[in-house]
C-alpha cells in the first residue's frame, strides 16, 4: 500500500505538485495519469525522496521511503530508463545496484533472464536501444523482488511485443499481491491493464477511482441503432427529447435515451433492427474530458488546418 | 556501509575513462622518472636529490589526474542521471557520499603509493646501475617528500571530489581543479600580497600549501611547515567535501 499525503513541490514560482494525496492499493495495477507537465514524474521523484518536497509525506506500507533499510527489497522504481552510464555493461549496471542493497549476484542473472537481456548482458549500454534500456530498468526494479513497484512510462520505446510483454508482467506482478503504480500516456494500454486510476492535472488530484467508474463518470454514453428503416425513428426520438446523430444511412447514434426506451420505441414502429447497443467512450475520451481544464500545454489546432 | 563500498567500487572500476586516467597517472611519473634515471644516471652529479625531485615533481601531475578521477566519479553520476537510482537504492545520501569518497580516495592513494614505490625502487636501481650514487640517507627530506606525494594525491582527490559535489558538472569541476592551482591561486595570492602588504600570504593559498608536501629543499621561506601546510590543504579539501555533501543532501537529486 502506498499512501501519499499533502505532497507539495515548488520549482521557483511554479507549484508543480499542489497538496496531492492519494492511495494505491495492492493487488491491482494503478494507472497514474495526467497531461504533460501535470506533475506525475515530480510526484514520483518526491515519493522516493529524490526531489525534496515542501510538504507532505509518502508511506510505503506505513514507512517513509527514507527509513527503509534496504529499499530495493521493498520498492522497485524505474523513473527513466536513460539513467545508466553508457560505458557500463548491463550486468555491471545491475551489479552495483545489487551490491548497494546486499542482493546476491545470482539474482542478476535471474532478472536478466526474466527481461530477455541475457545474451547482451555484457554489451555496453551505449549500444542499447530505448526498448532494451526499458527492459534493463525493469530488471533493476525486480532485483530485490520488491512488494511495491513504481514505473514512469515503462512502455516508452517498446515495440508492440514489448508493450504486451510489459503489460503481462505488470498484471502478473499485481496478481501476486504487489502494489503497482504506473504512469503512462498510452491510455489504451492502461485501459487493458489498469484497474485503479489516479488522475492529476496541474499538480492537483482530479480523480481517484477504478477505471470502470472513471470511464462511467467522464466518458460519453449513447445508444446505437442500425436498421434498414432507421430514418423512421428520427422523428419519435427527437420528440422524446433525444439527440440523434445520423452516422450512416442505416445507423443512428442516440443520446439522452437508454437502450430499453429506444428498443420499445422501435418495437412500436415494428422496425427490424440489425443492431441495438449501448456505446461508451474510451478511457482516452474520459481522460481528455476530465483533464480538459488542467492541460498545461495545448496545441493551436494544427491538426484542423 | 560495506555494501555501499562494494557498490561504489564496482562503479569506479567499470568506467573505462577511470582506467585510462589511472594508467596515465601511473605511467607518466614512472616513465619520466625511469627515463631520467636511465639517461642521466651516468651524468656527473646526478644524485638522490635529483631522482627524488623528478619523482615527486611528476607525481603532482598524477595527483591532478587523480583529482579528475575523483571529480568525475560524482559528476558523471549527475551527468548520466545514475545519481537517482543511486539515491533510490540508498536514501540516506550522506552514506553514499562518504562511501564514494572513501573508495575514490583510497584507490587514488594506492595508485600514488604504487608510483612512489616503483618509481623509487626501479629509478634508484637504474640510476645506480648507470653509476650514480643513490642513498636515501644523503637527503633526509627525500622520504617525507615522497610520503608527502602520496598524501598530496589523497588530498587532491578529496578536493576534486569536493568540487564535483559542489558543481555537479564534469567540465566545471575539472576546469576549476586545473585552473585554480595552476593559474588562479597565483593571481589571487599576488593580489592579496599587494592588498595586505604581506608577501607570504600566497604561501597559504590551499594548493600552494599542498605542494609544500612534496618539496625536497628545506622549507625556509617563512611559509608553513610540511605538516602544517599539508594539514591545512587537507582541511580545505575536507571542507569542500563537507560543503558539497551539504548541498547534495539539500538539493533535488
Amino acid at each position: 500500500m502506498i499512501s501519499v499525503g499533502n505532497l507539495t513541490k515548488r520549482f521557483g514560482p511554479k507549484l508543480a505538485v499542489d497538496h496531492l494525496g492519494f492511495e494505491v492499493r495492492p493487488g491491482v495495477v494503478t494507472g497514474f495519469l495526467g497531461p504533460n507537465g501535470s506533475g506525475k514524474s515530480t510526484t514520483m521523484r518526491c515519493m522516493l525522496g529524490l526531489d525534496r518536497p515542501e510538504a507532505g509525506v509518502t508511506l510505503f506500507d506505513g514507512t517513509p521511503y527514507h527509513d527503509l533499510k534496504r529499499p530495493l527489497h521493498e520498492v522497485g522504481a524505474l523513473l527513466d530508463a536513460g539513467y545508466v552510464h553508457p560505458g557500463r555493461s548491463a550486468r555491471n549496471h545491475l551489479r552495483w545496484l545489487a551490491a548497494s542493497n546486499g542482493i546476491a549476484r545470482t539474482r542478476i542473472d535471474e532478472v536478466l533472464e526474466m527481461v530477455g537481456l541475457t545474451s547482451v548482458a555484457g554489451s555496453r549500454l551505449r549500444s542499447y536501444s530505448l526498448g532494451m534500456r526499458q527492459r534493463l530498468g525493469l530488471a533493476g526494479v525486480l532485483l530485490g523482488d520488491p512488494h511495491t513497484i513504481i514505473l514512469d512510462e515503462p512502455a516508452n520505446g517498446l515495440d508492440p511485443e514489448g508493450i504486451r510483454w510489459i503489460r503481462d508482467v505488470l498484471t502478473h506482478l499485481a496478481r501476486q499481491g504487489r502494489t503497482v503504480l504506473v504512469s503512462s500516456h498510452q491510455l489504451s494500454e492502461m485501459a487493458l491493464m489498469g484497474e485503479d486510476l489516479v488522475v492529476i492535472g496541474q499538480g492537483r488530484l482530479i480523480e481517484q477511482s477504478t477505471v470502470i467508474s472513471f470511464v462511467d463518470r467522464y466518458a460519453d454514453h449513447w445508444v446505437r441503432v442500425q436498421s434498414p428503416t432507421a430514418e423512421t425513428l428520427v422523428g419519435p426520438l427527437t420528440s422524446a427529447g433525444a439527440e440523434v446523430t445520423k452516422v450512416a444511412a442505416d445507423t443512428l447514434d442516440i443520446r439522452g435515451l437508454d437502450c430499453v426506451a429506444v428498443g420499445e420505441m422501435a418495437a412500436q414502429k415494428q422496425m427490424v433492427l440489425h443492431e441495438l447497443s449501448s456505446q461508451t467512450g474510451s478511457l482516452e475520451d474520459a481522460f481528455l474530458k476530465a483533464t480538459a481544464g488542467a492541460q498545461e500545454y495545448t496545441s493551436t489546432g494544427l491538426a484542423a488546418q | 556501509m560495506i555494501n555501499l563500498l562494494r557498490s561504489e567500487w564496482i562503479k569506479l572500476r567499470t568506467v573505462t575513462m577511470n582506467w585510462v586516467l589511472a594508467i596515465i597517472a601511473v605511467a607518466f611519473p614512472l616513465m619520466v622518472t625511469l627515463l631520467t634515471a636511465y639517461f642521466s644516471g651516468d651524468a656527473a652529479g646526478f644524485n638522490t636529490r635529483d631522482l627524488t625531485s623528478v619523482l615527486t615533481g611528476t607525481i603532482v601531475v598524477a595527483a591532478l589526474l587523480c583529482g579528475v578521477i575523483a571529480a568525475a566519479s560524482i559528476t558523471s553520476e549527475f551527468g548520466f542521471g545514475t545519481i537517482r537510482p543511486t539515491f533510490a537504492a540508498t536514501p540516506k545520501r550522506v552514506q553514499v557520499i562518504i562511501a564514494k569518497g572513501v573508495v575514490v580516495v583510497v584507490a587514488t592513494t594506492l595508485l600514488a603509493t604504487i608510483v612512489v614505490l616503483i618509481g623509487w625502487l626501479a629509478g634508484s636501481n637504474i640510476a645506480s646501475s648507470r653509476g650514480a650514487t643513490i642513498d636515501l640517507a644523503d637527503v633526509p627530506t627525500a622520504v617525507p617528500a615522497m610520503a608527502g606525494a602520496v598524501v598530496l594525491t589523497a588530498f587532491m582527490s578529496l578536493a576534486g571530489y569536493g568540487f564535483g559535489l559542489i558543481t555537479r558538472s564534469t567540465p566545471v569541476a575539472v576546469s576549476i581543479l586545473i585552473v585554480w592551482p595552476l593559474i588562479a591561486e597565483g593571481l589571487v595570492g599576488a593580489l592579496l600580497s599587494v592588498v595586505t602588504g604581506n608577501d607570504k600570504i600566497g604561501l597559504w593559498m590551499p594548493f600552494q600549501a599542498g605542494i609544500r608536501l612534496v618539496l625536497i629543499e628545506s622549507i625556509g621561506d617563512g611559509g608553513p611547515s610540511r605538516i602544517v601546510a599539508g594539514g591545512y590543504f587537507g582541511a580545505v579539501a575536507l571542507g569542500l567535501v563537507a560543503l558539497g555533501s551539504w548541498a547534495v543532501n539539500r538539493r533535488d537529486a
